[in-house]
């Protein structure tokens, strides 16, 4: 399914060079292509070309440079000819295509009167990052994450691009599923940039268990309160706290009995405690367990795993 | 007898050819305001329902009326779930298999084929808006056709039974 899905990004007449970069679609984490220049794919950690052919080459000059008609019609391909219905995205500068697979945009943007946002044109740059979901990436934390069969307030603190929104679908999940630590649970899921459950046309391109709610593309404070009214989740997860206002959204679900699962962006607990809006988190005791990922020799890992104190359950 | 017979086979048959033409002037005129339905539907779902257009095709193929939704239907399929076909191929094929029995000016073919190339807009109203030229000259066309019908029909009648007539006195 995944290599048919790279396939089928592109449109029809360019097909024919994309076969050989989605036969290798387990290794394949991005494809970076830019107006003027070779497309580039990123396989595992190395960087690699795309020839005229379609072959996978190691040097930029033998690839194939993209044009910009080439981007704009791949651009409308990945939006189904329909760039008005993903005009919210394309502002925010990236789509979400089926499988799950996020484009990031750029381009020259416009403005409108109030100096927001108004749309991009010439969008000349697209980077294809691939999902893929890993089943089992939060199996090491799991237990540490239930109390006598009860989830328990959860926050993931991680650096950029070491899985805590990979870890955080599987927690969401496992939660929702069930596991031998506790029965399944509906968990509402405000998943604002699409990046968790990866909606696309409003159904979950990823597995996030079934007793999940998704609420898609919407802001997290809006969407907590949407869905604390609406749904009754016994569970609420969010990713990438970063304003007071998120923090109070999720005292205002703690404060409705809700659960809650949450990512902040972050190297290590000290960290995130000289954050102004974490500060009174951590001294409250929002979150019963702090699980803190980190790079080590390349490879994302859990640095350790948190008490409500600070103490340290596990290394 | 025979006479009388042949005589009454050739009106009948001139009086015949002359309601099938003032049958297809009809049906041109249902056509035109069938595929002006259909435009406009277009631009209501992108303005409002903010579909994309596969699925304004899958809205299409469920409403619309039953000489068009298969077509709509395969749009939808070939877009969605077979090989991922660009809108314009997948119009193309359908559009020119839908209109290929209809009996439809090649001007007004034209303007309905050449609607994917008004795509491309961010906006959703603009979107919608950029298919008002198309409804536009379909709408002038179908008031002409209509205009033109009520006169056509008379004409077409008469000078099919005259046709008959003559035929026949040429023949006797």
């Amino acid at each position: 399914m995944g290599r048919e899905e790279i396939i089928h990004m592109f449109p029809e007449r360019m097909r024919g060079r994309w076969h050989k970069v989605a036969d290798l679609y387990d290794q394949l984490q991005e494809i970076r292509l830019r107006a003027g220049m070779a497309a580039t794919i990123l396989l595992g950690q190395s960087e690699k070309f795309v020839g005229v052919k379609g072959q996978i080459v190691d040097r930029q000059e033998q690839g194939d440079r993209m044009t910009p008609q080439e981007l704009d019609e791949i651009l409308q391909h990945l939006c189904q000819y329909s760039l008005y219905a993903f005009a919210d995205e394309i502002r925010q500068g990236f789509l979400t295509i089926q499988g799950g697979h996020r484009v990031g945009l750029a381009g020259q943007v416009i403005l409108n009167d109030e100096g927001g946002i108004r749309n991009i044109k010439y969008i000349r740059y697209l980077n294809i990052r691939i999902a893929h979901q890993i089943k089992g990436a939060a199996d090491p934390v799991m237990r540490f994450l239930y109390d006598k069969g009860q989830v328990r307030n959860t926050l993931l603190v991680s650096p950029p691009g070491c899985g805590k929104t990979t870890m955080l679908r599987d927690i969401i999940r496992q939660v929702s599923d069930g596991t031998t630590f506790g029965q399944g649970v509906n968990v509402s899921v405000v998943d604002e940039r699409s990046e968790i459950a990866g909606s696309y046309m409003g159904i979950p391109q990823n597995d996030v268990g079934r007793r999940t709610d998704v609420m898609d593309g919407c802001p997290k404070v809006e969407g907590m309160m949407m869905l604390i009214r609406s749904m009754a989740p016994r569970v609420l997860a969010v990713d990438e706290l970063g304003s007071e206002r998120d923090i109070e959204a999720l005292r205002m679900a703690s404060g409705c009995g809700c659960k809650l699962i949450a990512t902040v962006h972050g190297e290590s607990l000290e960290e995130i405690q000289n954050k102004k809006y974490m500060r009174y988190v951590m001294e409250e005791g929002m979150f019963d367990r702090y699980v803190v990922l980190e790079r080590q020799d390349g490879n994302c890992v859990v640095e350790g795993i948190y008490d409500r104190e600070g103490q340290r359950c596990i290394r | 007898m025979y006479k009388i017979v042949g005589t009454f086979c050739i009106l009948a048959g001139c009086a015949g050819f002359g309601c099938a033409r003032v049958r297809q002037e009809k049906d041109r005129i249902r056509y035109l305001r069938g595929f002006i339905h259909v435009i406009r539907r277009i631009q209501d779902e992108i303005s409002y329902g903010k579909h994309t257009l596969p699925e304004i095709c899958r809205i299409l193929a469920d409403e619309s009326e039953a000489w068009c939704a298969p077509y709509f239907e395969e749009i939808y399929r070939q877009m969605m779930q077979e090989s991922g076909r660009g809108l314009k191929e997948a119009w193309d094929g359908q559009m020119k298999a839908c209109m290929q029995d209809l009996p439809l000016q090649e001007e007004e073919r034209d303007i309905i084929m050449k609607l994917p190339a008004f795509l491309g807009l961010q906006e959703e109203t603009r979107q919608a808006m950029s298919f008002s030229q198309s409804v536009e000259l379909l709408g002038r066309k179908c008031r002409q056709a209509e205009d033109a019908y009520e006169n056509r029909a008379k004409m077409i009648h008469s000078v099919s039974i005259l046709a008959g007539l003559l035929l026949s006195i040429l023949l006797l």
